[in-house]
C-alpha cells in the first residue's frame, strides 16, 4: 500500500481571517471533500500565480517510492493577506500539507494549510467553501 | 523519513455538500463599543469610500440570502427551466461556473465574490472598481441619464447602470445584461431580460448593507430580493488579481461526456 492511512481526530481551529480568498472555481468539480491529505514533502517547484499558486512536493513513502504531487492554493492578493510572500515557499524546503485529494485520484490538492520550512503555519485560501478561511 | 499519511477524516468532520453552504455574516455583529458613525461628504451625502476597502464576502447561494420575494420553500421562485438548470449545476458540481473560466461576475454577484472592492464617488458618476471577478469595474451614471433603448442598449456581462440618492440610500437600476453570466456560484440562471435594483446603505462607518431585486419573468415567477452586509477594512487597500493568468481548472475541464471542454467547443470534431 503506497499510503499510510491513519485516523484524524484533530478538529479544526477556526481562525478568523482577514480578508477573502479566491472562489472563482468549482472545487467540488474537482476535488473529493471526504479525501483529505496530509503530506509532508520536499518542494520541487513553485509557480506564485494567478487565479491558483501551485506547488509541487515530492513525497517519499514508507517503502522509499517517490510521488510528486501538484498543490493548489489560492492567488498571491490573497495570500500575501494570509502573511505569504513570493519566497515563503522555496525549491528544496521540506513542509507539511494538509488539504483535499482530487476526485480523479490523481496527486494533487487543494491546500487548506502549510507548515513552512520555518515552522510557521500558513493558511492556503482554499476554495473550498466550508474551508476554516474561505469566508471573509 | 518522509512518509506520506493521507488520512481519514472523521465522519462528519468535513461534510460537505455539493453545493457551496452559505456563510454566516461576520462584522455585522454586537460590537463592544458603537461603530463610529456614517462618513458624509462636504454636502451631506453618504460617503462611500475612506482609508480602506469593503471586504466582500463570498456569497455562494442566492436562495440563502433572500430577504423578500422568496418561493414557498424558501428557496427562488423559479420557472421550470430556472430550476432545473439549478439542479443540473448542483449535480454537475457548478463545474460550467462562468466565473471559474475567469468571467466576469455580472450584476448582483460582483459584490459577492471574493476580494475587496472600494467606491470612487464623484457627483456625476460612482465607479466601484473589484479586485475579484476580476480585476472589474462597474461605472453607474449619477447625471440623470435614462438607459439606452432598442439596439443602443448593446447586452454586456455588467449590464447598464444608472443610479439616484434616495434620502441615505444609494439606488442603482441595472439593465442591458447579456445571458454569460450566472447571478451566483451555486447556479441559479437568468435571461437578458435580467433588470436589478440595488440598494446600498451605509449605516456606519464600519457597515455596508446592500440588497438587489431580481427582476426576470423569463427566469423567475416574480421579482425577489437577495441581501447582506459587507464589512468595512480600515487601512486596506487593493491588490492585483488576473484570473486569466493560468487557470488550470479551465485547461482541465471536461464535459459531462469526459472530453475536454473549450477544445469541444472550439468546434473540434
Amino acid at each position: 500500500m503506497k499510503h499510510q492511512f491513519v485516523a484524524f481526530m484533530a478538529s479544526m481551529v477556526a481562525v478568523s481571517v482577514s480578508g477573502p480568498v479566491l472562489a472563482h472555481h468549482s472545487f467540488a468539480a474537482e476535488f473529493d471533500a471526504q479525501s483529505p491529505i496530509e503530506l509532508t514533502g520536499t518542494v520541487t517547484k513553485v509557480e506564485w500565480m494567478n487565479p491558483h499558486t501551485y506547488f509541487y512536493i515530492d513525497v517519499e513513502d514508507e517503502n522509499g517510492d517517490v510521488e510528486s504531487w501538484a498543490l493548489e492554493m489560492g492567488s498571491p492578493n490573497g495570500l500575501m493577506r494570509r502573511g505569504w510572500t513570493r519566497n515563503s515557499l522555496q525549491v528544496g524546503n521540506v513542509v507539511s500539507v494538509s488539504g483535499t485529494r482530487a476526485k480523479d485520484g490523481s496527486y494533487k490538492g487543494n491546500v487548506r494549510s502549510v507548515v513552512l520550512a520555518s515552522g510557521q503555519r500558513l493558511f492556503a485560501g482554499s476554495s473550498q467553501p466550508d474551508a476554516e478561511d474561505s469566508a471573509n | 523519513m518522509i512518509r506520506t499519511a493521507t488520512t481519514l477524516a472523521a465522519a462528519g468532520l468535513l461534510s460537505v455538500s455539493a453545493i457551496a453552504p452559505s456563510f454566516a455574516q461576520r462584522g455585522s455583529g454586537p460590537s463592544e463599543s458603537p461603530p463610529p458613525p456614517t462618513p458624509r461628504l462636504a454636502d451631506g451625502t453618504v460617503d462611500l469610500g475612506g482609508d480602506g476597502v469593503w471586504s466582500l464576502p463570498w456569497i455562494t447561494d442566492f436562495s440563502k440570502q433572500i430577504v423578500e420575494g422568496a418561493a414557498a420553500d424558501g428557496k427562488a421562485p423559479f420557472l421550470p427551466w430556472t430550476k432545473a438548470m439549478h439542479e443540473y449545476n448542483a449535480e454537475t458540481h457548478v463545474a460550467y461556473d462562468p466565473e471559474g473560466f475567469c468571467l466576469p461576475p455580472g450584476g448582483p454577484r460582483s459584490f459577492g465574490t471574493p476580494y475587496p472592492a472600494e467606491f470612487l464617488q464623484q457627483k456625476d458618476r460612482i465607479v466601484v472598481i473589484f479586485e475579484g471577478g476580476a480585476h472589474v469595474w462597474r461605472e453607474i451614471h449619477m447625471d440623470g441619464r435614462e438607459h439606452p433603448s432598442g439596439d443602443a442598449l448593446n447586452p454586456t456581462y455588467f449590464g447598464d447602470s444608472i443610479g439616484h440618492w434616495e434620502g441615505d440610500t444609494l439606488v442603482i437600476d441595472t439593465v442591458g445584461f447579456n445571458e454569460k453570466t450566472w447571478l451566483d456560484f451555486g447556479g441559479h440562471m437568468h435571461t437578458d431580460q435580467l433588470h436589478t435594483i440595488e440598494r446600498i446603505t451605509r449605516p456606519n462607518r464600519n457597515t455596508l448593507h446592500y440588497e438587489a431585486t431580481i427582476i426576470d419573468p423569463g427566469a423567475y415567477a416574480n421579482p425577489w430580493t437577495v441581501g447582506w452586509d459587507i464589512p468595512w477594512s480600515e487601512g486596506q487597500e487593493l491588490a492585483e488579481y488576473i484570473c486569466q493568468e493560468n487557470n488550470k481548472f479551465l485547461l482541465d475541464l471536461k464535459d459531462d461526456f469526459g472530453n475536454p471542454f473549450f477544445e469541444k467547443t472550439a468546434g473540434a470534431e
